[in-house]
């Protein structure tokens, strides 16, 4: 792959790559008495094998210019194998995370492995990890193939990819060592913030390039989602991680914000995270790959408009829907709470219009597991923001903040939503990519279906009823008008359905398994190229109709 | 709106632009003003900074992501006030950077914690819980013991919560190294210095029953001990409110 | 319109973009999307008059409703403390006897007084207060510092050891560290302090190291411990004669003790709990006594 590379750009990576080895290094001996200086070492020996890897192909002939006729993909196909490498890793601490409440001594005695560390390893690896990954290889697909343009170049989609692996690998090992910000979602430290602002203004600029170059005169609706995605996610990066580091050489920094003011930029972060990387982004995905699968048009135009300036909007204004009854002004969680509500609408409005462009499909939807993982998505796409709304509400979430209700609704949106279009996406994809007829075994994607729906049900089911019951428990008043359950009693209630959780959780990883299974062995077993798809081209098709104009 | 739109999706430049309109407007109406409205964080002169050992042990609590199974918000509810105590002010956290609220309660709020555990059942219940409590779910946290606390560089911690807000001394910042040794080691020239800069309510203690060099589980209950207690402002306000 | 499409299955125009395939309908927005947009719109103005809601500059509009919610949940603190007072003015002001001669409040102990305990004691004393190494057990006869009501209500007000200015003071001193006691003697006190409330143990050991080891509890323990050593409640001395340990029985802990001495910690609950809550757990512990083995 790195053969692609012209000449020039296996120079400018070389140079690039020596930058990260001398920054790596510097680190390492700023922080040789913290973290920081493992940290330093990682990205120094990262930029050493990626040195290597280069000089390696570095006198191979260059690539010939027929390379320009044709979309640019390498970069793609190793996002959707990282995507699904994170998915198995972060599943499996998931899952793991999942068993320590049933049996809290699976810690085994050390520090790395304890409740507090693995969790957001987990929430990390899932969400940046295998979402990130996903994110950033179907936009890189859906922007060539909607705008009929080749990436602008070849080394910088490689920075993006590269360089927020490398952001990955930091967070995930920082919590190990016990290196956080504490900040849900927004946990790396300063450095490795750093590191991502400069990978996400790459991702952004070659967004822009790209559009720039484009052959068709209107830009799709997924590819508005995709640019939401990177922009706020900048906006809402920048701001929540201003911090002050201890110095240099420590990887610690202490938060600009502090107390109320801390915690409604948190959350501001905290629910656009969920709103432009886990909704926006994932949007994008399904506008792209939902209707080519069905090969069906997409059902409203003007939805889309409605549902996307309705979420880009009103989504920044609900972040204090997370500090109800708080010591957060009370209007700031009136504007969260009724901005929430409304947002329900353009919400559905996405969900409808996903599962309206499936009519005359429904058939493929009954055959085809790819497609019916999509369809689940935009199911729970709905499901998750109806149930996000109603418990922005202030009454609601009196009962369910603090409880397993959060993390039912948040893993019917995770698993639901953002795991199964991403599933079906990749699954869409990866024979297009590697010009294989189809996957490896059909049989196989079923088996992940099934268990990633068996998966889901159970671990939200288990959730609804643990968050609920915990929830009544702790305002339950007895004939006397004094508290019926202590704390102790809430916890030991708890146990089966932590039991169940963890039973469903292994279900959804097992599918995961199988779903890097299959994909690999597609990869491995040669094919022709069967699918049209896989063949297409930066070239406007000669349909002999020039572009055309709306029914306005 | 569909006009509109319809010039912006064809112009990738005006589309961006248009994007972050939209999405800034919700943010800086609702954070700016938490600056400006003078009500959002009460007064409260009693309000005292952290201990620089109080720091290291909340840098421990964040380490290990003890916020992620316990919050520090008592929510304005009957329930939540009758169980934990007053509910939380926002001058509480006000020295908070940054602020452990916390989303999820597998363990209880830890807001008015301060003083309502003995140091020594802190030490068994964070060396393993179960040997306390045998139904919890917390894991075991025993290393700590074993671990002795970097304290040498306090000062420069004290000197970065100086830049963001926080009314750190010169003299605090000096003495750091010297008061984190001196709160675990009462009776000594050091333990004064700590109550003379910190007040003398501050608490100095062997916090895990072997005096001298601090480890992290010193550092975590002194920590663990303070909570509530860095001013009085809730209980104040609950009395007022309830017309006392 | 240049070119009109028809998609065959739906019956709508498309756009008549196309972008790799994909194309779209025109289909205009349902009219419940429209109406819902309007309806939870007009919701939140609604709301938003009532309740506080728009920041202006430096203060923001309160809604005329005046609602804010510290207030709320100060009343509704209030009147659930009103609805109490049926009960909760019985208990403050009757005796102990009076209450734990009626059932009926008793049954009002028991309830609130399980939740209290669990909440604040179960920590440390158990969740059936039965105690465990280094926490008393509270259902037994053996009080360290008396078992009445009063007494109880008393420790847990001022607490053991505690910060607070009335607390109980004890302290079982450090005879080894300190230097006070030979390593023979503690051990062969700490044989025969064993052998008072074990029978087995009484057996295994020679006679002679039980007399020496009385020998050295009667120079050294009965000022506080009492001549029988059944403890003294004026000091929270224990009484060494029943089966009840705060620190196990086993001859690695009492040697622990002895030789390093004891000063345990209970906190003081004067501010965290009302007077009312403390005479309730006061009450609950001794019904639970009476209930227990
Ligand atoms: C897996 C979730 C989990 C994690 C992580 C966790 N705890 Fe806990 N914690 C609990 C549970 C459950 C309880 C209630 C049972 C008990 O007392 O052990 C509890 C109780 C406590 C209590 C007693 C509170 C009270 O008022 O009774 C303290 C103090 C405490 N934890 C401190 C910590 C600290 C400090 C850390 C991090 C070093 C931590 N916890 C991490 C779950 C957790
Ligand atoms: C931090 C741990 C801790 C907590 C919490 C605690 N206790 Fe205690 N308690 C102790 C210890 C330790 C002792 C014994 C002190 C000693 O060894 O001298 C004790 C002693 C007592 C005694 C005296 C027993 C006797 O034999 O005289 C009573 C009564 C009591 N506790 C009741 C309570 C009640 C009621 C609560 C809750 C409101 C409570 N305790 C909470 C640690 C605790
Ligand atoms: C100054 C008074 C005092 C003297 C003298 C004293 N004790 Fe104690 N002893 C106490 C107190 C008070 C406690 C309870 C300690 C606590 O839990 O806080 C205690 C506790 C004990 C216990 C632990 C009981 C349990 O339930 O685990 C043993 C054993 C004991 N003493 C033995 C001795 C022996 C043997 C001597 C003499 C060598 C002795 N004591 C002298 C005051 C004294
Ligand atoms: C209209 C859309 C949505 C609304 C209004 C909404 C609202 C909410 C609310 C009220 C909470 C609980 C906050 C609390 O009490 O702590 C929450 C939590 C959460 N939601 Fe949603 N939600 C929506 C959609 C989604 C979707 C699609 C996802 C996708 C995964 C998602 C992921 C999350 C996550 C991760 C949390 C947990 C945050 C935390 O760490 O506390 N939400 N959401
Ligand atoms: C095998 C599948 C999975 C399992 C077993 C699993 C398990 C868990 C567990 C046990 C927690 C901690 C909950 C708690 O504190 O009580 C958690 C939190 C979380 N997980 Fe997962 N998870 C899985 C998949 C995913 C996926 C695919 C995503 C996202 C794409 C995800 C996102 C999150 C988030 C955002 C949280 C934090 C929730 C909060 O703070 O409220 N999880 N998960
Ligand atoms: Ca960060
Ligand atoms: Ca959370
Ligand atoms: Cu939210």
């Amino acid at each position: 792959m790195i053969a692609q590379l012209t000449k020039s750009e296996r120079q400018l990576a070389l140079i690039i790559l020596l930058a990260f080895t001398i920054c790596g290094l510097a680190m390492a001996i700023a922080g040789r008495q913290d973290p920081l200086g493992v940290h330093g070492a990682i990205v120094m020996l990262a930029g050493i094998a990626g040195i290597f890897g280069v000089i390696y192909v570095y006198y191979e002939p260059e690539p010939d210019e027929g390379r320009l006729a044709l979309y640019y993909d390498d970069p793609t196909k190793v996002a959707i194998i990282l995507a699904m490498i994170w998915a198995v890793i972060g599943m499996f601490i998931g899952d793991w995370v999942a068993w320590q409440l049933v049996f809290p001594n699976l810690t085994f005695d050390a520090g790395w492995s304890s409740f507090g560390r693995i969790r957001p390893a987990h929430t990390s690896a899932v969400i940046f990890g295998f979402g990130g990954n996903g994110l950033i290889g179907t936009s890189l697909y859906v922007l060539q193939r909607t705008s009929r343009a080749r990436l602008p170049d070849q080394i910088s989609p490689w920075f993006v990819l590269l360089g927020y692996n490398l952001f990955c690998l930091l967070a995930a090992t920082g919590y190990f060592m016990g290196v956080t910000q504490s900040k849900e979602y927004a946990e790396p430290e300063w450095y490795a913030d750093l590191l991502l602002e400069i990978v996400w203004i790459v991702y952004f600029v070659i967004y822009m390039r790209t559009l720039a170059r484009r052959k068709e005169p209107h830009i799709y609706v997924a590819n508005w989602y995709y640019m939401a995605f990177i922009l706020v996610v900048a906006i809402l990066h920048t701001v929540n991680n201003l911090a002050m580091p201890v110095s240099f050489g420590h990887a610690k920094s202490y938060s600009a914000f502090s107390g109320v003011q801390d915690a409604m930029t948190q959350w501001w972060y905290g629910h656009n995270a969920v709103a432009f990387f886990l909704t926006s982004g994932f949007l994008g995905m399904m506008y792209y790959y939902l209707p080519v699968r069905a090969g069906r048009p997409i059902y409203s135009y003007r939805m889309s408009i409605i549902s996307f300036w309705g979420i880009t909007f009103m989504y920044m204004w609900v972040g204090s829907h997370h500090l109800h009854y708080t010591a957060l002004p009370q209007w700031v969680q009136t504007l969260g709470m009724t901005f929430s509500l409304m947002l329900l609408i353009p919400s559905w409005g996405s969900a409808g219009n996903a599962l309206l462009t499936l009519n005359g499909a429904w058939h493929k939807v009954r055959d085809d597991a790819t497609l019916r993982f999509m369809m689940v998505a935009a199911v729970f796409y709905g499901l998750t923001t109806f149930e996000g709304s109603f418990m922005a509400i202030r009454s609601v979430n009196s009962l369910s903040h603090y409880t397993d209700w959060t993390v039912g609704h948040v893993h019917a949106g995770a698993l639901g939503w953002v795991a199964m279009i991403t599933f079906g996406s990749i699954y869409a994809s990866v024979p297009w990519l590697w010009k294989r007829e189809r996957m490896y075994s059909p049989a196989l994607v079923e088996w992940h279906f099934w268990l990633a729906v068996a998966g889901l049900f159970t671990y939200v089911f288990a959730m609804w009823n643990s968050g609920i019951i915990q929830g009544l428990m702790w305002r339950t008043y007895n004939s006397s008008g004094t508290l019926s359950y202590s704390f102790i009693e809430t916890v030991i209630a708890m146990k089966p359905y932590y039991v169940a959780r963890a039973v469903g959780g292994f279900f959804f990883f097992a599918g995961a398994v199988i779903g890097l299974y299959n994909i690999v062995m597609t990869i491995r077993t040669a094919g022709q190229p069967a699918d049209e798809r896989a063949a297409d081209r930066p070239v406007a098709q000669p349909t002999g109709v020039p572009a055309l104009q709306p029914g306005e | 709106m569909f006009g509109l739109h319809y010039k912006l999706e064809r112009k990738t430049m005006s589309l961006a632009i248009g994007i972050i309109i939209a999405a800034s407007i919700g943010g800086l109406i609702e954070i700016v003003p938490l600056f400006t409205i003078h009500q959002t964080v009460e007064d409260s002169p009693d309000m005292r900074v952290y201990t620089p050992l109080e720091i290291a042990g909340r840098n421990i609590y964040i380490r290990e992501g003890c916020y992620a199974c316990h919050s520090q918000m008592i929510r304005t509810l009957r329930d939540e006030v009758e169980r934990y105590g007053p509910y939380s002010l926002a001058v509480e956290s006000k020295y908070d950077h940054p602020m452990l609220w916390g989303s999820k309660r597998t363990g209880p709020d830890i807001a008015r914690l301060g003083g309502k555990y003995s140091d020594e059942w802190h030490v068994k219940h964070l060396t393993n819980p179960r040997d306390v409590v045998p139904e919890s779910v917390m894991p075991p946290y025993a290393y700590l013991t074993r671990a002795k606390a970097r304290i040498d560089d306090l000062g420069l911690h004290l000197a970065a919560l100086r830049k963001v807000g926080v009314p750190y001394t010169d003299e605090m910042i000096a003495n750091a190294s010297n008061d984190a040794y001196g709160q675990t080691t009462p009776d000594t020239p050091f333990a004064e210095g700590v109550t003379k800069r910190y007040g003398e309510a501050t608490n100095v203690r062997a916090f895990d029953g072997q005096p001298g060099e601090p480890t992290e589980m010193d550092a975590l209950v002194a920590y663990l001990q303070i909570l509530g207690k860095l001013t009085d402002a809730a209980h104040k306000a609950k009395t007022a409110a309830a017309g006392e | 319109m240049a070119v009109e499409e028809r998609d065959p299955v739906s019956g709508y125009l498309t756009t008549g973009h196309e972008w790799n395939g994909i194309k779209e309908l025109n289909t205009p927005v349902p009219r419940t999307v429209v109406f819902l947009l309007w309806a939870t719109f007009l919701y939140s103005v609604v709301y938003w008059i009532l309740m506080p809601a728009w920041p202006l500059g430096v203060t923001y509009t309160k809604g005329l409703l005046g609602i804010d919610q510290r207030n709320t949940v100060a009343e509704q603190i209030k009147d659930a403390a009103s609805d109490r007072t049926k009960w909760s003015k019985l208990i403050d002001t009757e005796s102990f006897e009076a209450i734990q001669a009626d059932p009926k409040l008793m049954k009002i102990v028991r309830q609130t007084g399980a939740t209290l305990f669990g909440d604040n004691c179960a920590a440390c004393h158990g969740r059936t207060a039965e105690g465990g190494n280094g926490f008393p057990t509270l259902v037994s006869q053996a009080f360290l510092w008396g078992g009445t009501p009063d007494a109880i209500a008393e420790t847990i007000r001022v607490g053991i050891n505690s910060p607070h200015k009335d607390s109980r003071t004890s302290q079982m001193p450090a005879f080894g560290r300190d230097g006070m006691l030979k390593r023979e003697q503690i051990d062969d006190v700490v044989d025969y302090v064993r052998s008072l409330s074990n029978p087995a143990v009484a057996k295994a050991i020679a006679p002679a190291k039980l007399a020496s080891g009385k020998a050295v509890f009667t120079d050294n323990c009965v000022a506080c411990h009492g001549e029988n050593a059944t403890g003294n409640i004026e000091l929270g001395a224990p009484n060494l004669r029943d089966n009840f340990w705060i620190y196990s029985g086993g001859a690695q802990s009492v040697f622990t003790t002895v030789w390093g001495g004891r000063q345990g910690h209970m906190p003081s609950w004067d501010s965290r709990l009302s007077a009312l809550d403390r005479k309730i757990l006061a009450l609950y512990l001794v019904n639970l006594r009476a209930a227990g083995p």
